[in-house]
């Protein structure tokens, strides 16, 4: 059987727009459109839903993980499973991710360390960055006894063969630039 | 005394956090005269407690606030006070990951806990989504994921982390939803607890978690039901449990379905709790609601789900409609409480009600805007209304059958299109296609209706194109 080699670069992504949501939500959020395109000659498998979103007030930046690769484990009332899909070979698809418009973060070092956050409101952001974890084969549970070091990371992360990035300059005025 | 509940902070103001709803839903937990809460001060409340009830829920609270917990972490023992801060979907931690519809308690920073180096300060910090929408797996069900979380619930399985981090005796903790860690299952364990405590309170049947499954999803009806409240008053009765089955195992499973009630519920819930509360306020409203409205309502979705069997005629389909109704006078009245809500719908503002004029203005705020409302919860009523004016009227079985069938042909099609279209592969479009036309899309006519206007908002997507014109070229060789 002929082997599909596949290249990290056969996962493509631009975001198309990054747009206030109005109507009959409670939640105020922002609307990121995703385009993503598979160059390849084989299916490939995408998480298709935020997983984590940092920002960084100094750069005026967001950056929206459809990843698990960084997050840690923690005490939580519930964990969200990744939702995985695929995309058909030398095809295209488009996905939507909300945000909210601000973030209030909690930062793990603080000046004495007192109890602290930053507020930051997404109408100020300059640029959005979205990455995407994906790879060749579907997410499949890993039943073998965990290592210690595997045990420390989120299953989709080990799951994870490559990541596409896009980046998303908010216009000043004109058309938005996609890199 | 070791429990706060942040009412104000560095870097944020009192609208970001939601002291009130973390003191009602720790209220709740309570259930007991002898909980409490001093005045702010230096931006937390003290939480006191002086329990007069002994059952597992209060020993617990008992514990968590009147105990000064001095855990030693490894470099000698230190006092930690619990930190509530109840709050906004916008929490997010340093690594990204955010809070809404969810909770975590952060260990001390120095405790070398899991969790740890994403809390700042010394003491154990417990943050919590006060406006929660999410399914867990329900216990006895093999892991279905349909149970909802109401705020108290989640607040005490973090107090159940509390507990332990407190008394550093935390579990192992593991990145697996299914199984869940020792620590998941143990927290889920207590939670348990406070599920069966309301239950009892509240005269009805637990609905439990299960312990070893920690997996959840975004998208539940976790809020007050209008539906189920005013047609059972009881999340548990038969009656909605039978409809739940419906949707869970007949539409939710499939990515369109559940892609449809995700946003439907976030549509949903943005009036359906306020609804609630003035139901609670005017009883009159709750009895008009049925039978102008629910039970209406739910009596068309039976028979469009009885309507996608293979063997359902116009003819047995009219004779549905008309066993369902009720005899002579109460077949006219309940075609009155339709008219009467269909006239409200309309002009709702002219009630002299004030709770019913809140109630129209929320509707027209919140539900009407909504394509998804309106095609699955307001659409079916009229059409409805159309045949119960027929069968008080006297029409037969084919006569109702033949204008149900019309009617149903118009409405179907104009399904409300969800984004999870453009996200899926060539086969699983033909899949949820296929699925959508056995279910609702009986006719040539419907399924080329549904068609274009699947291919007007995302023909430019390589899969829906590929689905559709292989279609169209299908049926033009066919012809």
């Amino acid at each position: 059987m002929k082997k599909d080699d596949v290249k990290s670069s056969d996962l493509q992504a631009t975001i198309q727009s990054v747009e206030p949501v109005t109507g009959a939500t409670a939640r105020k959020r922002m609307e990121v459109v995703v385009r993503l395109s598979n160059k390849s000659k084989r299916a490939l498998h995408y998480i298709s839903d935020m997983r984590a979103m940092r920002y960084d007030p100094l750069a005026k930046r967001l950056v929206i993980a459809l990843s698990d690769e960084g997050r840690e484990i923690l005490p939580l009332n519930v964990e969200k499973v990744p939702v995985i899909r695929h995309i058909d070979p030398q095809s295209d698809a488009e996905i939507r991710i909300s945000v909210p418009e601000r973030i209030i973060k909690l930062p793990s070092q603080t000046p004495g360390g007192k109890l602290a956050f930053e507020k930051h409101d997404m109408a100020e952001m300059q640029e959005v960055v979205v990455e995407v974890g994906w790879a060749d084969v579907p997410f499949y549970k890993d039943t073998r006894p965990r290592k210690a070091e595997a045990s420390r990371k989120m299953p989709a992360a080990l799951w994870e063969q490559h990541k596409v990035r896009t980046t998303f300059r908010m216009p000043k005025s004109g058309a938005p630039k996609t890199e | 005394m070791a429990m706060f509940l942040l009412t104000d902070a560095t870097g944020i103001g009192s609208d970001d956090l939601d002291p009130g709803q973390g003191l009602i839903d720790l209220t709740i937990i309570a259930n007991d005269t002898g909980f409490g809460a001093n005045a702010a001060a230096g931006g937390q409340q003290l939480i006191t407690y002086a329990p007069t009830l002994t059952g597992v829920v209060q020993q617990r609270l008992d514990t968590l606030v009147n105990t000064t917990f001095t855990p030693d972490y490894g470099s000698g023992p230190q006092t930690v006070d619990i930190v509530i801060a109840a709050g906004t979907a916008a929490f997010v931690l340093d690594d990204g990951t955010s809070l809404a519809n969810n909770g975590t308690s952060l260990p001390p920073s120095n405790s070398g806990l899991p969790g740890a180096t994403l809390n700042p300060t010394l003491n154990n910090l417990l943050i919590y989504d006060t406006d929660q929408n999410i399914c867990v797996a329900r216990a006895g069900t093999g892991g279905d994921i349909d149970l909802p979380e109401s705020n108290p619930v989640v607040l005490y399985h973090e107090l159940s982390h509390s507990f332990r981090i407190l008394n550093n005796t935390l579990l192992a903790l593991t990145a697996t939803c299914d199984p869940a860690s020792p620590e998941e299952n143990a927290a889920i364990t207590d939670e348990n607890d406070l599920r069966t405590d309301l239950a009892m309170r509240q005269g009805v049947t637990p609905e439990l978690r299960d312990p070893n499954i920690h997996c959840g999803s975004v998208g539940c009806d976790g809020g007050c039901c209008i539906i189920a409240t005013v047609a059972s008053k009881s999340l548990t009765s038969q009656e909605v449990r039978s409809l739940r089955c419906v949707r869970d195992h007949f539409v939710r499973n499939t990515e369109i379905g559940h892609s449809f009630f995700e946003q439907f519920f976030q549509d949903y819930y943005s009036f359906s709790p306020q609804v609630c509360t003035i139901m609670a306020r005017d009883r009159q409203l709750s009895g008009h609601l049925l039978e102008g409205w629910v039970n209406p309502l739910l009596d068309f979705w039976k028979i469009i789900i009885a309507r996608s069997r293979p063997s359902m005629t116009i003819e047995s389909m009219g004779a549905e409609f008309v066993r369902r109704q009720p005899s002579g006078p109460h077949a006219k009245a309940r075609r009155d409480a339709l008219q009467r809500t269909l006239t409200y719908w309309s002009d709702g503002g002219s009630d002299e009600n004030p709770w019913r004029a809140e109630l129209a203005q929320l509707l027209r705020e919140r539900a009407w805007p909504s394509e998804y409302i309106q095609w699955a919860l307001v659409s079916p009523v009229r059409i409805y209304y159309d045949l119960i004016r027929m069968c008080v009227d006297g029409a037969g079985a084919h006569a109702i059958g033949c204008e149900l069938e019309r009617a149903v042909a118009s409405w179907a099609p104009e399904m409300p299109i969800s984004d999870v279209w453009a996200s899926l592969s060539a086969e699983e479009v033909a899949t949820e296609l296929a699925f959508v036309e056995s279910a609702l899309l009986q006719t040539a006519r419907c399924r080329r209706r549904f068609a274009q206007r699947l291919r007007n908002r995302l023909g430019h997507i390589t899969a829906i194109a590929f689905v559709l014109n292989g279609r169209e070229q299908q049926r033009k060789g066919a012809s």
